[in-house]
């Protein structure tokens, strides 16, 4: 045994060019089986409450009996309104209705005592215009300073575009009901928006003054914002269990601790079962636990807003909404007591919520795995490439480029006594360098493209992309091999080099990514996984031609283009919706999965096709 | 005329790609002018336009305890319309400045003296880049891009430096310590450049027909880089009127560090996380220690005075007190003077990703820290520590390179062996 590892030792074949691969193989494999693991009960833990002044349940929720009535009417005073638009249909613009409705929510919220103002904002986005106007207002804290403040949110419109009148209603009854408790120190701020997307957005850009032109200020501010609250009751019947989304834009979360509150106070205290990413016959088992965190790891690698909370994340707010879902028996009520809970225990925090974790993956309501058991998988995946890229600059200058096959050793033997003359050979860097560099850089094109054209035009240039992806690399394939415009051909060294660069910005890139969104790395790094494997073939012209072939169909079946495509054929989305909401996102929520497709994806993987090409000249 | 013409696309695709970046992202600038790890306090634009405003209104630049740099840069900005409202003109005075840099690189390495000075001649002198390729590394290095955009006012003690250099192995030693003088009154530590820039010019002297003595061409030296200081001084006095206030608010900031704003430096976290009474004693070790290697270097490497210099930016760019990138630039601007070391160099692979890593997650944890608050300060120094890590490995790796080349001209015949560590 030690006899055959010197063998290998010695064999610099082997490891120049056959260790890489295994090695980077094996970290591939190794990642993914690790994320497999994680819903296993000996590397999940159980979610605990970290911060001690939440106290979560610990007070009673006096919400009941004659707010009941409150909430009727407010109810029918806009069920009214909305009607009277829909039944004069023609008639009366919508412009109208939403004046009126807007003004009747200004009048019951300034009966109810508080201070109320209105904001308007307008964003534009692929050729889309997205309007409204904010309703909020403010109680302010009979026993604070008005430093301090949580927000409630109550959109007309929910994620799921449903018309959310119970919620709008609920939190108008809880602002009347919350102005008349004498025990708040924090400041809260109830606001109504007319939609999940833009609303929340527009209002917290102002509320930092960090909005656009388009967007209107903020007449009425308050303190720093220590937490977020979107209701969220679409339906017109009883509930059976609420729905809790957390996840923010580019992926970002809010403290477990919030989330903790939410399923403790529902499940423990209301008795309420809180579900999570849709998982509504969550039997515990390995396979549900695993669909649930692949689940939230798509949410979170896209990096969407799933809700008028995400708009809150970036600004260090943590936010989540609360909807209701199925048939069953809780009312209103209930759904009110339980914010009434959730406030009281976000008013009794000291500072803001720091104690528990901010990156984890939710398997469970009650289970859970930190970023220091998930994050070696995404880890590997990135460090495969780098792996790569060492291999292959270590190649370049120790390993003479040879046929590694049949080789007659006196031959080998001149070879490295050349290149010993300087130790090492010498590299030739200006061209692959700038190649690298310059194609990086090329992604900016498409990435400017498909966040500025028209909301129309998005599907026919995703199959233009398509073609671009096939004709591009053969160009500079062809370019390359031919030396054209060059005084000095290019040499196998400098595949190599390619590769080598590429790979080592691919791993750079993916590793630095999944500190700050892991989900993203953890995909792009498994999209990309065949361009380690990936090089400009040797061999007889007919092997070289039919597996290069081969390679490059494979290869383009997992560029970014194609991969859209085919997502959205799978789920039965127009490619037009998915790549409209993306541009809103660049626009407006400050998403920047694009960049990470488009400025380290699609370059490395251009790189990738290059190489295969080459392999035809 | 072919040379020439390379000349010219360089310098002039250089100034194209600055004009591009800034017209194209016109918020570029301003986004750069705010990172830590381009700007510090004693080089931000923002802090140099603060003080601008206080001095036309004639105020003392120096109320408020914002601005710490040389006063001299003020009438000079003065002069330039206003960068809010007129972004562009300042923008291409910086490019020019950063073209000048390049020019006085290309004249080092026309030299030939960071191959062939007196005392040493490389063994592989043949494998060397010419003047336009420096010219174009030093352009096209990111950090070099980056800190010209982000508009910091160390350009100018980078220039300083330069031109010294770029006098000295020219022979004009006068011009020389006048453009050192003018680096030590911008920042201060440049003045530790001053021993291996006098033997670089002692060793150009010697080279004609009588060699002066070594003590009094030192001595004049001294005297001559004194004058110029003393000159540039008294200037400034002229413009504050308070020639303490003033020297308090930039040697005396640059001396005892008050402001611990993070940087890519080593000495923020330490002085934060350290108590009160033993701040005085780690400044001095802090500062002892930074400039011991100007002793240590200058023995060892003698024969190679301007490699000196070269390691001693290296020292600089990791272990000053407000280092940013643009200290590193320079250093990376003068390594390729020294292409002939590069196959004696063991881990510049290594090395380059280091420095590569940390440049990606540094900003990647910065943000973690600052905006999303989901990290914290260990974050970002722990890629400090790995950006200083990577430069120190380069720079050790240079250093070894540069003994082994010394090594092999004693001994001919052991070319190409390996060495061991014992």
């Amino acid at each position: 045994m030690p006899a055959a590892i010197r063998n290998l030792r010695n064999n610099p074949h082997f490891l120049f060019a056959r260790l890489p691969n295994l090695l980077s193989f094996i970290c591939v494999v190794v990642g993914v089986v690790w994320l497999l693991l994680l819903p296993l009960n000996e590397y999940s833990r159980q979610t605990y409450i970290s911060e001690n002044a939440l106290l979560p349940g610990q007070v009673h929720a006096y919400f009941t009996g004659s707010e009941q009535n409150i909430f009727r009417g407010y109810k029918r005073e806009l069920e009214g309104l909305l009607n009277d638009g829909q039944a004069r249909g023609g008639q009366k613009d919508e412009a109208e209705v939403t004046a009126a409705v807007s003004d009747k929510l200004q009048s019951i919220l300034q009966a109810a005592g508080l201070k109320v103002a209105t904001q308007k904002y307008e964003y534009t986005s692929a050729g889309i215009t997205h309007q409204g106007e904010n309703t909020y207002a403010i109680i302010h804290a009979p026993r604070g300073d008005a430093t301090e403040a949580i927000v409630l949110v109550a959109p007309w419109i929910t994620a799921d575009d449903k018309l959310n009148l119970n919620g709008v209603t609920l939190a108008l009854t809880l602002a009347r009901y919350f102005k008349r408790w004498s025990l708040w120190s924090k400041d809260i701020i109830f606001l109504i928006t007319p939609d999940s997307k833009s609303g929340t957005q527009a209002w917290i850009d102002a509320y930092h003054d960090m909005h656009p032109a388009s967007v209107q200020p903020l007449p009425l501010k308050s303190g720093a914002l220590q937490g977020a609250l979107v209701i969220e009751y679409p339906l017109d019947h009883r509930f059976q269990s609420l729905h809790i989304v957390y996840d923010g834009v580019n992926g970002q979360l809010p403290n477990l601790d919030l989330f903790n509150t939410a399923v403790a106070i529902a499940g423990g205290q209301m008795g309420i079962g809180a579900n999570l990413q849709e998982m509504w016959g969550h039997d515990d088992s390995y396979e549900h636990r695993l669909q649930t965190m692949f689940r939230g790891m798509t949410k979170q690698g896209l990096g969407y807003a799933t809700g008028a909370h995400s708009s809150f994340m970036p600004y260090h707010i943590d936010a989540i909404t609360l909807q209701t879902k199925g048939e069953g028996w809780e009312d209103e009520m209930a759904l009110g007591r339980t914010i009434e809970s959730l406030c009281r225990s976000l008013n009794n925090l000291l500072e803001h919520l720091h104690q528990s974790f901010f990156f984890y993956l939710l398997m469970q309501s009650n289970r859970f795995v930190s970023i220091g058991t998930y994050l070696p998988s995404a880890m590997l995946i990135a460090g495969n490439f780098t792996i790569m890229a060492i291999a292959l600059w270590m190649r370049t200058g120790y390993y003479p480029e040879s046929k590694p096959s049949a080789k007659p050793m006196n031959e080998k033997g001149s070879a490295e006594e050349k290149a010993k003359t300087d130790g090492i050979a010498e590299r030739h860097l200006a061209l692959p360098l700038s190649l690298v560099v310059g194609l990086h850089l090329l992604g900016l094109v498409p990435l400017w493209v498909f966040n500025n054209i028209f909301h129309q035009y998005f599907t026919t240039t995703t199959y233009i992309f398509v073609v671009v992806d096939i004709i591009l690399p053969l160009f500079l394939a062809a370019i390359l091999s031919n030396g054209l415009g060059l005084s000095n051909p290019i040499i196998p060294q400098q595949y190599h080099l390619i590769k080598s660069f590429s790979l080592l910005l691919l791993g750079l890139s993916l590793s630095t990514l999944a500190t700050l969104n892991f989900s993203l790395s953890f995909m792009i790094g498994l999209l990309c996984a065949p361009l380690s494997f990936v090089a400009r073939l040797q061999g007889s012209a007919p092997f070289r031609l039919a597996t290069s072939s081969l390679g490059l169909v494979l290869l383009n079946l997992v560029s970014p283009p194609t991969v859209l495509l085919g997502v959205c054929w799978y789920m039965g989305i127009s490619v037009e919706t998915v790549l409209t909401q993306a541009a809103f996102g660049w626009d407006i929520w400050g998403m920047w999965t694009q960049v990470v497709v488009w400025c380290v994806w699609w370059p490395a993987w251009l790189i990738g096709c290059v190489l295969l090409w080459s392999s035809m000249f | 005329m072919s040379v020439d013409r390379r000349k010219i696309a360089v310098f002039g695709a250089a100034f194209m790609l600055r004009l591009l970046l800034t017209c194209l992202f016109p918020s570029l600038p301003d986004l750069l002018t705010g990172r830590v790890e381009v700007s510090t306090p004693v080089n931000s634009f923002k802090r140099l336009q603060e003080g601008l405003f206080l001095y036309t209104r004639n105020v003392s630049p120096y109320d408020g305890g914002v601005f710490h740099q040389a006063p001299l840069l003020l009438p000079l900005f003065a002069l330039l319309p206003d960068a809010k409202s007129w972004p562009l003109p300042t923008a291409i005075f910086y490019f020019l400045v950063d073209l000048l840099n390049a020019y006085a690189l290309v004249t080092i390495s026309a030299s030939g003296q960071s191959v062939k000075s007196r005392l040493h001649s490389a063994v592989r002198k043949h494998v060397r880049w010419d003047g336009v390729s420096v010219a174009a590394w030093f352009l096209f290095n990111p950090l070099t891009i980056a800190t010209c955009l982000a508009r910091a006012t160390s350009v100018f003690t980078t220039s300083g430096i330069l031109f010294a250099v770029s006098n000295a192995v020219g022979g004009n030693s006068i011009n020389a310590m006048l453009a050192l003088g003018f680096a030590s009154y911008l920042s201060l530590y440049p003045a530790l450049l001053f021993i291996p820039l006098v033997l670089v010019c002692y060793d150009r002297r010697s080279e004609g027909p009588n060699p002066p003595n070594v003590g009094s061409f030192i001595a004049r030296h001294a005297a001559l880089l004194l004058a110029s200081v003393a000159g540039l001084l008294g200037l400034s006095c002229l413009i504050t009127g308070n020639f303490w206030e003033f020297v308090s608010a930039t040697y005396g900031f640059h001396l005892l560090v008050p402001d611990l704003t993070p940087n890519v430096g080593l000495w923020w976290y330490f002085f934060i996380e350290m108590f009160d009474s033993f701040r005085e004693f780690f400044l001095g070790v802090f500062w002892l220690h930074l400039a011991s290697y100007v002793g240590g270097l200058t023995t060892r490497f003698r024969r190679q005075p301007l490699f000196i210099i070269t390691a001693l930016l290296g020292v600089f760019a990791i272990f000053k007190p407000y280092p940013s990138i643009s200290d590193a630039s320079l250093f990376f601007a003068l390594l390729p003077l020294y292409r002939h070391l590069f196959p004696l160099m063991r881990y510049t692979f290594f090395a380059g990703s280091a420095i590569l890593y940390s440049s990606l997650l540094g900003p990647a944890f910065y943000h973690l820290w600052i905006y999303a608050g989901s990290g914290n300060a260990n974050f970002f120094y722990a890629i400090t520590l790995v950006w200083s890590l990577g430069l120190s490995i380069l720079l050790a790796d240079t250093v070894f390179a540069a003994l082994r080349d010394e090594w092999e001209q004693e001994h001919p015949e052991r070319v190409g062996t390996e060495v061991r560590q014992v």
